[in-house]
């Protein structure tokens, strides 16, 4: 019936190709589908449903598919839950149906559907409480999800781009297509985004003439004309969210995630043409292998020529059964009867009556006020129960291999509904329309609830035009395109056949969360009637298809179960994205290393040469310490800081923040950003200067410079270097907008390398250019000056962090490199920031440890600073109660108690009479070379009083060991060391 | 809300421009101004930076339950 | 710092109660005996009372925090009259829109004693309620990303540890144990280089948590009203009497606002201005797998890099992030925020990258000015308001019910939410976390 070589379909090419499915071979066609090649095979079996495990085949030719879900590829490396219908198939694949053990045809879980009515909507809240719901969980995990993720993901990276038009048009079917012309007349420039590999939508199969031409012929002539005026088609892809003016379109060539691409599209005005999805019939067993939407059995058999049953039933509630009925008999296929729940009278189109008479004459049964009440089968279908929809009176059996249903259709109108616009609901093809829109968004088309084909062209025809005017293109209307499709569809609302409440839990609303009518009832019954509710305790619409499926008609039955009409029940709210992404195309071209840019210093490669063992600070790359990577650090970091202490070393200090603050008015500026005052501070001169945010705490501490009357250099720590900018330009423009200042940020101008040490001073003054020596030389702590090195101009600020005699150098970035190997000729050894750290806990310096924005001045021991009497920022709440309290901490420096015991900064401090309510913690840790035991610094309530002996406890590594309170500075308390 | 209308800079994408804080209501204590926020469902008057673009500060009136931006100026160029 | 006690549990044991347990009881056995049930076997879960004229206590939203405290004002404290009145649909806020994810693994005293103490009524509430609410205890870890973040999961880790809260600090080896599936051994832009664990934390089944409270509740006598907005408080002599409502005047003796997300609507209607910004959060879903992820990973990186990955017992892996950065009320996200989060989720797990998300949604969250929640009387002495969640309220429900219950049963604050007093930020005892001040989106 079905062979490979002699089928004929628009989508397949010539070649033939054999692939690979649950362990057979079969053969297929160049542009064949899983679904239609297995079809064509005669494979029906394609899935097990996900909870009670119920053979499934495929019940549409389209990405809203809910049951012929597979996994394509091995168990390493596979893409899981792929639509069949929307696979283009490759030699070689290799498909594998889930969520079945050991296999399709047995699978042993298949043992829950005996559970029937035990395993009902939300089953699982009433009961698993005893002893605990984690005993059930693992085993209940394994049975939920569909396909298995790959151990590995060997996907490409997802393109991005990025666009603008005028009028972007999603869908690329007669309406889409016909606004596009439109526009593209009018001189709009348009994009048409179409989700299948071909343009055309319904009248692929529908018999459609337009303009004089037969449909596919007319498809063709729009192609090449839209093409040649510049319009863009854009295949496999599908708008799928966006708001803002934005919408988002993804592509997925060969309905496999691969190469694909995201598109992040503003057009002017945005036109939904996405159609509508078919629905599906309530009947008992309707979710059997064998049943299936109507409108695929058509594609199947237009597309890839593959005829889906031999005997059939169709089931339908409007006039287009007939005209489907009869394009499958003249393809060959023997048409049982046509189950129509109408009366005879709802019929009034003479086009449909004479379909009618033709198929009645050639022997085909059309049943009126009928219903399918259930399909018969195990493995499929082989039979239809027919009887009245009222559910009474005799009951037919109809022998058949396959149903086809079809239940009206659901406009595809979420698109662009995240921007807002009503919807309204249109009883003569029960469903919802899109009612108020914005301006920018125009639906059409059977989107729009219009399914006829002439009103579709002449809609499309208006919007097109008013699409690029409102694009500013002008243009005047041109009469629409003559057509003739399918007939109307007269639809009459029915949604699910009668049954017994028994039979109810076989009859499936939602085939992909397996939510039956029975489910839907229990709804309603405790008190889930809402429509948002119901759909979160049943799952309904919860699938991959977002409820375009099945949306509508578990709405629908939700009403009829609450007596009340559809419009009130409403349907839920649905989300982007309209179809799914892959993760790895939303997150784009940031994965691996880009995911973040990684920011290195000039020295970064002088590092390297170096030794230089890289770790990052942030967004930062800095040099951990010098020597091999995982080498004893410890041992090499003490033996850099004691080099330090000893003759001298240098350091990489380019990271910190540098902001110019410049004008008349910036010393104003400044003693109102800072808590130390700047006004006071004289040319070439530096001050320790310290931020508070507005709240009082501490937010930030560096070097203010005097480079002139009118000209500051601050420079901030590494971490809030992009803050304490941001905080500076805000408070310019917020409080000083009339001021003259100007504020520059030189973080990136400006290398700096450290030179500390007692050496330090002997090394540096030999390498600079002659006439600098002098004024260097002469530099007191805290000044600084300007000299020059090889030609480039230098800042030698005299300031330390080390507590050692040291220079700030501060270089063009190009001169960096050399600089820094001049200094290691004249003997300074590079030193990383774990020898840094140990250095500067050393002498009570401090960091974000204990900077950490939970600390006031008073808690720093700043009082000292806060003599102003002026206001500054921070200056106002820094007198509230709490910071002035006994628990309040206070900065102390901690040692060993028994002069050699470790302890670690994040160690909690107690008092010995209470050891479980902590009193402090410890910031800052080292073990120091210079003293030969752990140092610490560490905030602890102003009760605890120096020399104190406390608790420091930290269960997580060390345990506990007994620490008493320190003076802060625990090496060279004088400070006499750097002054020299 | 995709876009922001830069003043100097014309609309530009949002990832370009970092919200800090809605305004406090005028008046009040000092420590009420650093806390309180005027929030209403209409009317959101917020400090933005347009911190990858001309660095400016702006201060954007929004309804935060449409996204809809109803004005948009530099910070300190009106009386505040 | 004062001290903290822990709330003494209330074990709702009492004869007297057991007549109004909602009937029948959800058990495997009832599950028997329904399937052969001739007609219909199980009840509304909170049955469709008329609004009486006055009650009481009128709580003011029907979340998780609001039909907690309702429960518990029924079952503990015995009040005559209460009304939870909801302005949508019962559980339709945030409640329903989270992660999931539970955890009690905050550094402040106040903080840390107060979820501990929820995520112990979360280990039995499936019990207490009747209601399996799917507490999952399958551990929740914080990724360390550097080795100058250990210091502070350290500091976090240990004062959780001398709270008798459970917390482990792993190192690369011991995180490939626990969680092989994060191969943290893997190098990647940010490497792994450990975690603070805390194994009690984990999941909860977000819709179950409301509607297992309104079972309970209802049966317990509490009215719940949806569709019912509250527009304002009639106030008389310095004193509120009751609430307007679309549906009319409901006089009560005492107001409770649990509004979180809409707390600065509050706030404006009785002329009092919030220091709360209101935020949105965004989350999304994925198409259901077999099981992948076996517990709950937070990392954050660098630069709106945050990423908090979990899989429900359907399959599918629940993902979040930051916010989205600005105050909005359209429970509508930003598409790049998605794209941040997913960024972020991959780089964690790259084996999920083919996978696909389904939806993505999102809630509007009152952001405090020091991240912690706010539990005070608001202007009149028998006006209450419990707000402020941030972004994680959802753990905080069973302690804040029960706590809240007292306080407004009693008129006194339990010592467990005692911090949480609006006055905080007067007097200088913020409970700021984090450490990024009064800025809920974080510079």
């Amino acid at each position: 019936m079905n062979s490979t070589t002699s089928r004929r379909g628009l989508r397949l090419g010539e070649g033939t190709f054999s692939f690979n499915f649950d362990g057979r071979r079969y053969q297929a066609r160049e542009g064949d589908t899983a679904a239609s090649a297995l079809l064509a095979n005669g494979v029906r079996l394609m899935g097990r449903s996900i909870k009670a495990r119920r053979r499934r085949g495929v019940l549409t030719a389209g990405p809203e598919e809910p049951n012929a879900l597979l996994t394509v590829g091995d168990s390493f490396n596979c893409i899981p839950n792929v639509a069949a219908p929307q696979l283009v198939l490759r030699a070689g694949l290799l498909l594998r149906s889930q969520n079945r053990w050991p296999s399709l045809k047995f699978d042993v879980a298949s043992v829950l559907q005996a559970g029937g009515g035990i395993l009902g909507a939300g089953f699982y809240y009433k009961t698993f409480m005893w002893p605990s719901w984690h005993t059930y969980e693992p085993l209940i995990r394994r049975l939920a999800g569909l396909g298995s993720a790959p151990a590995a993901c060997t996907l490409p990276q997802a393109s991005i781009e990025n666009f603008s038009c005028d009028v972007l048009i999603g869908g690329g079917g007669v309406a889409g297509l016909t606004a596009a012309r439109a526009a593209t007349r009018a001189g709009a420039r348009v994009v048409v985004c179409e989700r299948e590999p071909c343009l055309g939508g319904e009248i692929e199969f529908e018999d459609a003439r337009i303009e004089g031409t037969g449909a596919l012929a007319w498809l063709r002539e729009l192609a090449v004309e839209l093409n040649s005026r510049g319009a863009r088609l854009l295949f496999e892809t599908t708008v799928v969210g966006g708001r803002g003016g934005e919408v988002i379109a993804h592509a997925e060539p060969g309905g496999l995630a691969g190469a694909n691409t995201l598109y992040r599209i503003r057009p002017r005005v945005f036109v939904v043409a996405m159609g509508a999805t078919e629905r599906p019939l309530t009947f008992v067993d309707n979710d059997l292998p064998g049943v299936m939407l109507l409108s695929a059995a058509e594609r199947y058999g237009v597309r890839y020529g593959v005829r889906i049953a031999k005997r059939t039933v169709i089931f339908a509630n409007h006039n287009r059964a007939y005209a489907a009925a009869t394009r499958l008999a003249a393809a060959g296929m023997q048409i049982c009867a046509i189950v129509d729940t109408r009366p005879e009278s709802a019929i009034t189109e003479a086009r449909v009556a004479a379909l009618r008479e033709q198929l009645v004459r050639s022997g085909i049964e059309c049943l009126y006020e009928q219903t399918v009440i259930a399909a018969r089968g195990r493995a499929g279908v082989t039979a239809a129960e027919v009887g009245s929809i009222t559910g009474t009176g005799h009951v037919r059996v109809i022998e058949c291999d396959t149903i086809l249903m079809s239940g009206g259709w659901t406009p595809v109108t979420h698109a662009g509904q995240q921007e807002g616009g009503t919807r309204r609901y249109v009883p003569d093809i029960a469903a919802f329309v899109a009612d108020r829109q914005p301006d920018a968004r125009m639906t059409v088309g059977a989107a729009n609830g219009v399914f006829e084909l002439s009103a579709i062209c002449h809609e499309a025809q208006a919007i097109g035009e008013r699409a690029a005017r409102l694009a500013g293109q002008a243009c005047s209307p041109v009469p629409p395109p003559k057509a003739q499709g399918d007939p109307a569809p007269e639809l009459r609302p029915f949604w699910r056949s009668p049954a017994p409440r028994a039979a109810e839990k076989r009859q499936f609303v939602d085939f992909q969360n397996d939510v039956t009518v029975a489910d839907l009832r229990s709804a309603v019954e405790e008190g889930f009637y809402e429509i948002e509710h119901a759909k979160r305790y049943t799952a309904l619409g919860f699938g991959t298809d977002q409820g375009r499926l099945s949306g509508v008609l578990g709405a629908a039955i939700i009403a009829e179960l609450r007596g009340e009409p559809l419009d009130r029940v409403g349907t839920s709210r649905l989300r982007q994205p309209f179809h799914p992404v892959t993760l790895k195309s939303l997150a784009g071209l940031r994965t691996g290393a880009a995911l973040r840019v990684t920011r290195r210093t000039p020295l970064h490669k002088w590092h390297l040469a170096q030794g230089g063992v890289m770790g990052p600070t942030g967004l930062w790359m800095r040099p951990m310490h010098y020597g091999k990577a995982g080498a004893d650090v410890a041992r090499i970091s003490a033996l850099e800081a004691t080099a330090v202490r000893t003759t001298g070393g240098i350091s990489d200090a380019s990271t910190l923040g540098k902001i110019e603050i410049a004008g008349p008015d910036a010393a104003a500026f400044l003693d109102y950003l800072y808590m130390t005052p700047a006004s006071s501070l004289k040319v070439g001169r530096s001050r320790y200067a310290v931020n508070l945010r507005e709240d009082g705490m501490v937010l930030d501490d560096g070097l203010l410079l005097r480079m002139g009357s009118d000209r500051f250099r601050a420079t901030t720590s590494t971490g809030h270097a992009e803050e304490m900018l941001a905080h500076f330009e805000y408070y310019r423009a917020l409080e000083f907008g009339t001021a003259q200042v100007v504020i520059s940020d030189v973080t990136d101008a400006w290398a700096v390398i450290v030179v500390a040490g007692p050496k330090s001073r002997e090394a540096l003054l030999p390498i600079l250019e002659d006439p600098s020596r002098p004024p260097v030389a002469a530099l007191q702590h805290m000044d600084f000056t300007m000299a020059r090195f090889a030609g480039a101009e230098l800042l030698v600020l005299r300031a330390s962090f080390s507590g050692e005699l040291a220079c700030e150098l501060h270089c063009p970035p190009d001169s960096a490199a050399s600089l820094a190997d001049a200094l290691v000729g004249a003997g300074m050894k590079p030193y990383g920031l774990e020898a840094l750290d140990i250095l500067r806990v050393e002498k009570g310096y401090l960091t974000h440890a204990e900077l950490s924005g939970q600390t006031t001045p008073y808690d720093l021991g700043m009082e000292g600073f806060l003599k102003r009497k002026d206001r500054f920022v921070g200056s106002d709440l820094l007198d509230r109660p709490a910071f002035h309290e006994e628990s309040r901490p206070r900065l102390v420096g901690v040692r060993a108690a028994n002069g050699h015991a470790a302890f670690l900064a994040g160690a909690q401090l107690v008092g010995r009479e209470d050891r479980n309510h902590p009193c402090g913690y410890i910031t800052s840790s080292a073990l120091s070379p210079a003293l030969g035991e752990y140092i610490g610094l560490a905030l602890v309530a102003r009760s605890i009083g120096e020399g104190a002996e406390i608790i420091a406890r930290d269960p997580l590594r060390l345990g506990d060991t007994t620490v008493r309170i320190a003076p802060i500075v625990h090496f060279d308390p004088s400070g006499e060391r750097m002054r020299r | 809300m995709t876009q922001l209308v830069c003043p100097f800079c014309g609309p530009r994408e949002l990832h370009e421009f970092e919200f800090r804080k809605t305004a406090a209501s005028a008046g009040g204590t000092p420590v009420e101004r650093v806390y309180l926020r005027v929030d209403h469902p209409d009317l959101s008057i917020e400090h933005w930076h347009h911190v990858r673009g001309c660095r400016a500060w702006l201060v954007i009136e929004r309804n935060p339950s449409t996204d809809a931006i109803c004005r948009v100026r530099l910070l300190g160029g009106d009386a505040e | 710092m004062p001290r903290i006690e822990q709330a003494p549990s209330q074990d709702g044991n009492n004869p007297q109660l057991r007549n109004l347990r909602p009937s029948p009881r959800y058990s495997a056995l009832s599950l028997l005996r329904a399937r052969f049930a001739s007609g219909p076997y199980w009840r509304a879960l909170w049955t469709g009372r008329a609004l009486q004229p006055a009650y009481d206590v009128v709580i003011v939203g029907a979340g998780g925090h609001g039909l907690a405290t309702a429960f518990h004002l029924a079952r503990d404290h015995r009040v005559g009259s209460v009304a939870v009145l909801e302005k949508s649909l019962l559980g339709y806020g945030n409640v329903g829109r989270n992660t999931t994810i539970v955890r009690s693994n905050y550094l402040l005293p106040e903080n840390h004693y107060f979820y501990e103490d929820s995520l112990r009524r979360w280990e039995r509430l499936s019990k207490d309620l009747n209601y399996n609410v799917m507490y999952s205890p399958r551990g929740v870890v914080d990724l360390a990303l550097s080795e100058d973040e250990l210091p502070g999961l350290s500091r976090r880790g240990n004062a959780m540890r001398l709270a008798g809260i459970d917390a482990e600090l792993l190192d690369v080896s011991g995180l490939e144990r626990f969680c092989p599936e994060l191969a943290p051994r893997r190098q990647r832009r940010f490497n792994i280089i450990g975690a603070l664990l805390q194994r009690r934390g984990g999941t909860v089944r977000h819709d179950a948590v409301a509607w297992g409270y309104a079972r309970a509740a209802s049966a317990l006598g509490v009215h719940i009203i949806e569709d019912c907005e509250v527009a304002s408080v009639r106030v008389e002599a310095g004193f509120a009497k009751g609430v307007e409502t679309s549906r009319g005047y409901v006089k009560a003796e005492r107001i409770a606002f649990a509004t979180a997300g809409h707390t600065a609507a509050i706030g404006t209607m009785l002329g009092i201005p919030m220091p709360i910004e209101t935020h949105l959060l965004q989350a999304m879903v994925t198409e259901p797998v077999k099981p992948l992820l076996n517990t709950v990973v937070v990392y954050v990186s660098p630069g709106h890099g945050e990423a908090y990955i979990s899989q429900s017992d359907r399959g599918g892996l629940v993902m979040g992030g930051h916010l989205d950065g600005f105050p909005s009320y359209t429970r509508e996200g930003r598409w790049d925020r998605l794209e941040d989060v997913a960024s972020g989720a991959v780089e964690v797990l790259p084996q999920i990258a083919g996978l696909r998300v389904l939806r993505q949604w999102a809630g509007t969250n009152d952001m405090t000015m020091d991240g912690s929640p706010i539990i005070d009387r608001l202007k009149y002495d028998n006006v209450f308001v419990n707000a402020g969640w941030c972004y994680g309220g959802f753990k905080a429900i069973p302690a804040s019910g029960a706590a809240f219950a007292q306080f407004l049963a009693t008129g006194t604050a339990p010592d467990l939410i005692r911090g949480y007093r609006l006055s905080r930020f007067n007097t200088g005892h913020m409970l700021d976390e984090p450490g990024h001040g009064p800025f809920p989106v974080r510079l």
